[in-house]
């Protein structure tokens, strides 16, 4: 290798006679230099040296960029090792791949599909729960139990620390909001009711299910959406079992029975938090629970119960749906998982719009 | 059985989500033999492997399976028959989440109505056969990747099926193991007849083993030949079968 200063790459055009374009190369090419700009027509190149110097992969991959789709190409007049590094990658070369990249039209058009096929998908998901669940009740479902009692553990009893402090803190904001407005009017005793009320009919069962997709969902998208990496989820197909029914009905069973009875704790522990605010100043412990008692029917306890059945189940079903549909790569495990937790939530705040109307219509 | 083909391909396509990337697969598979697979790496052996056990659908042509006909099953159909052929998958896809006892057992609990007890002798068998007695206990994670397609072959004999197909069984074995491997194969078609379909790159194994050959040829993304693999290795066979086939033999 020659140590002289290093000159610019070079690359000359000239067109003979017969219409052969001749390019005549020459300099130091190296990766950082900038390679130089050509235009030719034709199909019959022939590519000539003049004064050329050292060399990296950078002229090999110039040649091949500018000269593949050239029908003649004649490398005769090459040094033999540069000749042999462009022949080697001319090989195998095939036709070169269309640009994919589309215009405006042509991305709304595929994201379009995309999500159309997208839905399809969530919908065959949902169908396949529904068969295994009426399956798993004929009593013909293969269900792997194990992962049952670990979920019951997981997502159940190991949530409790969260979902007690979120409940605590959630019925105390509201207990302090409330009492600011309430005593503006003397009625600071109606604070116990505001609370208990909404903790019962609504914040429960939401925190719970926020809870349940931000800790559980994600969970469960990343288990499925990993075993989709390692064919794991191939494997049981091979076996002859259904992996929705497998490995799905366990979580969303688990989950849509843990769910509701952390709800339930989480409104206890609210109307608690309510209640460190409410008898710090204005209520004595008495006339707190006193008014508890009287604001709570047990409509309002069924109200928050269904719901919170309905959360359990959507965040469990979003992260196994998200898992089972992951692209099979280290980023795709991680998509699945965001998209889980917001597919979750979303849904979750979408079906409590829809209890809201309902249970109005039907004056619950 | 025994009369009846257990696979037979009639100008079937296969690929990956609706892209074809190989057509015109001809042939056909008696019960007991043995078929590798061959043809330069990324033209599609395990893509075709995939649709010939019924794990993805063919996207064109007529592929039968075990006497069913893919196009026309129901799901539940296809369900029934993956439930009887074994795969050992190229990244042998074991459970993570289990030991290697049972990911063997897991086929079996979930399917054979015996007692535990007897369930585990079976699966030690299995493992003792693939040459893993003592490593049952162990966690994937935890051993190489030959043990690993090891581990996948005891895996995909768990109900004695009567196809198993095997993708590239050898790859990242030692020549030693490999070749217990092969004496597995034989052994496995010998006594129970089994019927084994297999992606493989060693010739040698290929030439000791297999009975038949599909060739697939990427260039035309078709199949290129079909026939004994010893046919390949004279000079007046499918020109690029026979390269393949000396030029690994050289190697």
């Amino acid at each position: 290798m020659s140590h002289a200063p290093a000159s610019p790459p070079r690359a000359r055009t000239e067109v003979l006679a017969d219409g052969t374009t001749v390019i005549t190369l020459g300099g130091d090419w190296n990766r950082q230099a900038a390679t130089p700009a050509i235009a030719f027509k034709g199909d019959q190149v022939r590519l000539v040296t003049e004064q050329l110097g050292d060399f990296d992969s950078s002229l090999p991959g110039w040649i091949h960029a500018h000269f593949r789709q050239v029908r003649r190409l004649d490398l005769s007049a090459l040094p033999s090792r540069l000749r042999s590094l462009v022949e080697l990658a001319e090989q195998s070369t095939t036709t070169p791949s269309p640009e994919t990249t589309g215009g405006l039209l042509a991305r709304f058009g595929g994201w379009g599909l995309e999500s159309s096929s997208s839905w399809g998908r969530a919908f065959e998901h949902i169908g396949d729960v529904a068969l295994g669940l009426g399956r798993l009740l004929i009593g013909r479902a293969r269900v792997n139990w194990q992962d049952f009692w670990l979920q019951l553990q997981t997502a159940g009893v190991d949530a409790l620390p969260i979902v007690a402090l979120l409940g605590f803190l959630t019925g105390l904001i509201m207990a302090y909001v409330g009492l600011i407005q309430l005593r503006q009017v003397g009625a600071t005793v109606y604070v116990a009711n505001l609370v208990s009320l909404a903790m019962t009919r609504e914040m429960g069962a939401l925190m719970t299910g926020v809870i349940a997709c931000g800790r559980t969902a994600t969970s469960f998208a990343s288990q499925l959406g990993s075993m989709n990496v390692s064919q794991e989820t191939d494997a049981l197909r091979v076996l002859g079992i259904n992996p929705v029914e497998y490995l799905g009905l366990p979580r969303i069973l688990a989950v849509t029975l843990m769910v509701p009875l952390l709800s339930v704790f989480a409104t206890f522990i609210g109307v608690f938090g309510g209640m460190i605010v409410a008898c710090a100043g204005d209520l004595s412990v008495s006339q707190y629970l006193t008014q508890v008692v009287v604001a709570i029917s047990f409509r309002s306890f069924l109200v928050g119960f269904i719901k919170s059945i309905a959360f359990g189940f959507i965040a469990a079903w979003a992260g196994c749906y998200r898992g089972a549909v992951a692209k099979p790569s280290a980023l795709g495990v991680g998509e699945a998982a965001t998209s889980a937790a917001v597919l979750g939530i979303t849904l979750i705040v979408i079906s409590d719009a829809l209890f809201a109307v309902i249970f109005n219509l039907f004056n619950f | 059985m025994t009369t009846q083909d257990i696979l037979v391909s009639e100008g079937l396509a296969v690929g990956h989500g609706g892209n074809v990337i190989m057509t015109s697969i001809d042939f056909r598979l008696a019960p007991g033999r043995i078929l590798a697979i061959v043809g330069p790496s990324g033209c599609g052996k395990s893509t075709l492997m995939r649709s010939l056990s019924g794990l993805d659908l063919p996207l064109g042509g007529r592929s039968e399976v075990l006497g069913l006909d893919l196009a026309v099953a129901t799901a539940t159909e296809r369900e029934g028959t993956l439930r009887r052929l074994g795969f050992l998958f190229q990244g042998s896809a074991l459970f993570s989440s289990l030991t290697l006892r049972e990911n063997v057992e897991l086929p079996m609990r979930e399917f054979l109505r015996a007692p535990r007890r007897e369930i585990r002798a079976l699966a030690e068998y299995k493992l003792a056969l693939v040459g893993l007695a003592d490593a049952m206990d162990k966690m994937p994670a935890e051993i190489s990747g030959g043990m690993a397609k090891r581990a996948g072959i005891a895996r995909a004999m768990a109900l004695d099926p009567d196809l198993i197909f095997l993708d590239e069984p050898s790859a990242g074995l030692d020549p030693l193991t490999s070749g217990r491997l092969d004496e597995l194969i034989l052994k496995l078609r010998d006594t129970f007849g089994t019927t084994i379909v297999l992606v493989s790159h060693e010739v040698p194994s290929i030439l000791r083993i297999a009975d038949f050959c599909v060739y697939l040829d990427p260039d035309a993304g078709r199949m290129g030949a079909y026939g004994p693999p010893r046919d390949f290795l004279a000079a007046g066979s499918h020109a690029k079968a026979h390269a393949f086939f000396s030029q690994a033999r050289i190697s």
